[in-house]
């Protein structure tokens, strides 16, 4: 029951939500998540304290059959991999429930929604059978479009529909090869297991592997497949972006480690070189497209698209340091780039734009925003990759485990580091240096008029914020910690490829 | 290395730390927690752990001087083959530089004291001085690579927050960016030769790679791609840090900072910079590139950096090209395996350096102004200012016996026999340096008063302590080189080497005495003298060449991309999804609703799928 608990928790407090009375005030619902929210996280401790990291495997396992006739059965597991997602997913759907701010509409559905989305991502990285997952990877979806699209902003319709039809794209193709694996096999055991595709063709892996690549590729979101990340973030509300960006595309990333590279390799390494071909592509392309934007919030969501193009490197080399940095990049992009989206989603709401041609001279002392300029430093920092904080040392492991078998895509990917530092850099001096104003610059008249004072930031926004920077900077000084999680399962999980391939 | 070593020694971990935590003690005055009392106890509070830091150094340099030099290390994080820990090599060179920069740090921050008396974010400052002061210490002791490299970083983070410590002003913001983004652009070919060296040698520890660059020369692999490129990277990383060209822009408009941070920028920190490459000297060996490139860039550097210095008429500036200059007299130094010859001139350097930003310092803080000018006359008014601008000079040119005479002749001596344009390029530096210090001060100190320099009086004592201490020690400077015997003594010099010395120094000073001074315009009348003027003054156009080019080139291809992805890919993703929303909507006028048919539709898929599987089970 110790894993099922971390599904049941949530599961439970949705419902129990939805069945309280409706003249509750709103106040109470938002209480009563955080309380089952809170409950969940020390229910992940709790996992946490009862994890032996020494095994590889997974660990703490449950299994009851559940309708076998299609090889459907409910069975969780847990593992270095899968642990550190699961603790990231508990604390920040906390932050995502703590930084929501009072809603006038429908605000028992959205908080119910919200730990729904809690149950199944926990779901699925816990599921140790291939329907299971695919069950909870789709669960995830409907509350997610419905947080969008009624709580988004005013182009929510668009953007929640192009959400919709990407992921389920995605989540055909997925089941698509899950399916085709049995029907090529001729079984239906669906559990993760790279015997099951061991005793195919090489062809049919290659053929099977394809749809799970494109499938996951749109979930993370690998380029080309990435044009509904940034329309799904400038529109959704900045808890849901929090959630979208620190947990959700954690699930294409897990995928592709999980059942990519677990479950095909053979094809896996077959395929590595263009795999990490297109790392390297992935991560030029967010980076570039990150420099030209305006609005803060599309900057943030393509620096996603780069960041994550880290992980399918990591994945492509398949080494155990770069396996491993694939696991601190999962963990530090999860929690930098939540912090990021909350700070802009304060900027945006004390001000009423993302513009970075409009805004400037945030810091402030009396009359900006002194404090979430300072996190808003230190988080584009710790995401351009600076030392101290948690994106050096995951990138830093990628790289280490990359370069060798891939040096070529490996030494392009820190390029694509280095343009980091330059769009979040132009973000802190355009919006956050310089004096004072919320007006085109053109307009020097009204420039001089306009007398900005910006409201001091609630707790609720900062306190989140201020425990994200403190985890930032803590996995950066100290990542033994997460190192010694998730050693043993990157060990397990690493191929031999022959060094000195293509890339 | 003994089996257990003292506990100055073992606590040699804290160094580091007392910096980082001055700026910890800072934190509640910086963010405004605390208002009442003013930010004085913040700075009370830094000046009081970099003293207890002075004096932890001072206590290990002499274990150290007594009993050999220490190494200890801790882990710091373990993974397959990858073992990273935190390294200290106790030698007397790295506590020697410790010492420097701590005491730098020190007598910057009693100057801050006073130059920055009614500034309102005092505590701000002096949070970031400890940063800056904690990762220097860390970056002088690290006995490994990744360490170095680690707070390296940090010293880039800590420089661009420094440089944009007044960050409502336009030209900071952008000198604050181009600070970082030009640091950054070497640390990350850095951490490209790290990461290669991670992954080619196992070990990051110092010792280890020369072990490995050995047998790499022994294996004759020397010179082949990957040990070029790991060479090249390793030497991008000091030359944003110390502002060597191409890469010197930064330290220019850096100036635009407080200055008691000019102070230790351009002596502490260039050195820190400095001495990793002097640490990773040995390895450079197995890249003949890389020394190449460091050779030319030095003497670039050094000349270009002297050169560009005379036609500044922000005081400021006028020193800052200066740094650029005497470091690119050290890469050439450790270019051509002269490490005792580069670390004298980095330590002589750095104090007289310190010196003359203290004395200008000084001058800004008592007249408002900047610009040469606009001033003259302070000679006789401020006698303090006065005295350490003249001995920092003559530290600074070899023409009296103080720290750079001592430097410069045997670094001569080194290039006259193998590399005589090398020795000229040392010579003209010497003789283009003391150009300028003339120019400089004939129009301060000498020329008539000014409007702006008729009321000046001589500092408070907040400012002239560390002046005139400093003074003192810049006197001492040969004295304490001989204590520490780093001096090859008088009878090793070579007399022809210290006569040229002297003569290219006299030669400077006598041509920067004739000089015309440029009373009213900076620019000259004549056409070809202005044009190499204007040349000069705007640092051989290099601002606007980067944004022609490299900037221009990224805003490009950026704006590209956006483009492509708004028209290529989302306009594709737009088509397919209007497809897919005209069949969805052709299955609504034919059933009833969107959402029924969107259950309809996985109905018949599930029914289709779970007969299938129970087909193949069956």
């Amino acid at each position: 029951m110790t894993l099922s608990l971390l599904l049941l928790i949530p599961a439970l407090g949705a419902l129990l939500l939805l069945l309280l009375p409706a003249g509750l005030p709103p106040q109470r619902g938002r209480v009563f998540t955080l309380v089952v929210l809170a409950l969940q996280l020390m229910w992940s401790l709790r996992v946490l304290l009862a994890f032996d990291p020494t095994q590889g495997g997974l660990q703490l396992q449950e299994s009851v059959t559940w309708v076998g006739l299609i090889g459907l059965d409910y069975r969780l597991g847990i593992d270095g991999l899968s642990l550190p997602l699961v603790l990231l997913n508990s604390a920040l759907t906390l932050v995502a429930a703590l930084c929501t701010r009072d809603l006038s509409q429908r605000p028992r559905l959205y908080f119910a929604l919200l730990m729904l989305i809690s149950a199944a991502v926990n779901g699925a990285f816990l599921a140790d059978n291939l329907l299971l997952f695919f069950l909870f990877y789709e669960l995830e979806l409907i509350p997610l479009w419905l947080l969008i699209a009624v709580w988004g902003g005013a182009g929510r319709a668009v953007a929640a529909t192009k959400f919709l039809i990407f992921t389920a794209v995605s989540g055909f193709l997925i089941l698509g090869s899950f399916l085709g694996l049995a029907f090529t096999t001729g079984s239906v055991d669906f559990s993760i297991s790279p015997l099951l595709a061991g005793s195919l063709p090489l062809a049919s892996q290659l053929t099977l592997l394809l749809p799970l690549l494109i499938g996951f590729g749109i979930k993370i979101p690998l380029v080309p497949f990435h044009t509904w990340l940034p329309d799904a973030h400038t529109q959704a509300s900045t808890p849901v972006s929090v959630l979208l960006a620190g947990v959700l595309l954690k699930l294409g990333t897990y995928g592709l480690l999980r059942f990519g590279l677990g479950l095909f390799p053979e094809a896996w390494a077959v395929l590595a070189p263009w795999l990490a071909g297109w790392a390297a592509l992935s991560v030029l392309y967010g980076s570039l497209a990150a420099i030209a934007q305006r609005d803060m919030k599309r900057m943030v969501a393509f620096s996603s698209v780069g960041h994550m193009g880290y992980v399918l490197l990591a994945a492509a080399a398949a080494t155990p340091i770069s396996l491993l940095g694939a696991v601190f990049q999962m963990v530090s992009h999860g929690v930098i780039s939540a912090l990021l989206f909350l700070l802009v989603g304060i900027v945006y709401r004390k001000t009423g734009t993302r513009d970075l041609e409009v805004l400037r001279g945030l810091l402030n002392p009396e009359r900006g925003l002194p404090y979430t300029g300072t996190l808003m430093i230190l988080g584009v920092m710790a995401s351009a990759g600076l030392p101290g904080m948690a994106g050096f040392i995951s990138e830093f492991l990628i790289f280490r485990g990359s370069i060798t078998p891939f040096p070529v895509a490996t030494l392009v990917s820190m390029v694509g580091s280095a343009l980091t530092a330059v769009y979040f850099l132009l973000l802190v001096n355009r919006a956050f240096f310089g004096r004072l104003a919320i007006t085109p610059p053109q307009d020097a008249r009204l420039d001089a008029l306009l007398d900005v004072r910006l409201a001091p930031v609630a707790l609720r926004e900062t306190v989140p914020a201020t425990a994200l920077a403190i985890a930032v900077v803590a996995i950066g000084l100290l990542p033994a910690g997460l190192g010694h999680l998730s050693e043993a399962a990157s060990q397990v999980m690493a191929l031999d490829l022959l060094p000195g391939g293509a890339g | 290395m003994s089996p257990s070593p003292p506990l100055v020694a073992q606590l040699v971990w804290l160094l580091p730390l007392y910096g980082f935590s001055g700026m910890l003690l800072s934190l509640p005055w910086a963010s405004g927690l605390i208002k009442r009392e003013g930010p004085r106890p913040a700075a009370y509070l830094n000046l009081i752990v970099t003293l207890v830091a002075v004096l932890h150094g001072s206590l290990l340099l002499r274990e150290v001087l007594l009993h050999g030099a220490l190494h200890i290390d801790f882990p710091w994080f373990q993974a397959a083959d990858l073992d990273l820990r935190i390294g200290f090599d106790l030698s007397v060179t790295n506590l020697a530089a410790l010492e420097f920069v701590t005491g730098m740090s020190l007598l910057g921050q009693v100057f801050a004291l006073g130059y920055l008396d009614k500034e309102w974010s005092l505590a701000r400052f002096y949070a970031l001085v400890g940063f800056f002061e904690g990762a220097m210490a860390g970056v002088v002791l690290s006995s490994n690579l990744f360490l170095s490299f680690f707070l390296l970083e940090m010293l880039t983070l800590s420089t661009y927050l420094l440089v944009g410590f007044w960050y409502a002003q336009p030209l900071v913001v952008t000198a604050a960016r181009d600070a970082f983004l030009t640091k950054r652009v070497g640390d990350v070919m850095l951490l490209m030769g790290l990461v290669g060296l991670s992954a080619a040698a196992g070990s990051l520890e110092f010792d280890d790679l020369y072990a490995w660059g050995g047998s790499l020369e022994r294996a004759g692999a020397v010179g082949t791609l990957a040990p070029t490129l790991l060479g090249l990277g390793l030497i991008a990383g000091p030359m944003g840090k110390c502002a060597q060209f191409p890469m010197h822009l930064w330290l220019d408009e850096a100036m635009e900072g407080p200055n008691p941070a000019s102070i230790l920028r351009n002596s502490a920190v260039v050195t820190c910079g400095a001495l990793v490459l002097l640490k990773v000297m040995p390895l450079l060996r197995i890249s003949p590139l890389a020394l190449v490139v460091l050779v030319v860039v030095g003497a670039v550097s050094a000349l270009g950096g002297a050169l560009v210095a005379l036609a500044q008429v922000d005081l400021k500036r006028a020193f800052s090209y200066g740094t650029t200059s005497y470091l690119g007299l050290v890469f050439l130094a450790i270019a051509l395996q002269q490490p005792a010859v580069a670390l004298l001139l980095l330590f002589a350097h750095g104090l007289a350096k310190a010196l003359i930003f203290m004395s200008v310092g000084s001058i800004i803080a008592t007249t408002n102004c900047q610009d040469i000018t606009e001033l003259g006359g302070l000679a006789g008014r401020m006698p303090a200012t006065t005295s350490a601008y003249l001995v920092a000079a003559a530290g600074l040119t070899g023409l009296l016996p103080l720290g750079c005479f001592w430097c410069f002749t045997p670094l001569v001596q080194a290039f006259m026999a193998s590399q005589p344009l090398l020795a000229f390029v040392v010579l003209l530096t010497n003789g283009l340096t003391a150009v300028n210090l003339v120019r400089v001060y004939r129009q301060v100190f000498l020329d008539q008063p000014h409007p702006k320099t008729r009321r000046t009086p001589e500092v408070n004592w907040l400012m002239a302590l560390p002046m005139v201490s400093l003074t003192v020690v810049v006197l001492l400077t040969p004295a304490v080189f001989a204590r520490l015997a780093l001096l090859p003594g008088l009878d090793a010099l070579d007399p022809l080497a210290a006569a040229l010395v002297l003569a290219s120094g006299a030669g400077g000073v006598a041509v920067g005495l004739m000089l015309p001074l440029q009373r009213f315009s900076a620019r000259s009348a004549q056409p070809t003298l202005r044009w190499f003027q204007d040349l000069l003054a705007n640092d051989f156009y290099t601002a606007q060449l980067y944004r022609n080019t490299i900037v221009a080139f990224v805003a490009a291809v950026a704006q590209t991309v956006e483009r492509f992805d708004q028209v290529v890919v989302s306009g594709l993703a737009r088509r397919l999804g209007t497809a897919s929303l005209a069949s969805a909507e052709s299955l609504r006028f034919g059933v009833s609703g969107q959402l029924q048919s969107y259950v309809l539709t996985a109905v018949v898929a599930l029914v289709l799928l779970l007969s299938g599987l129970v087909w193949i089970h069956g």
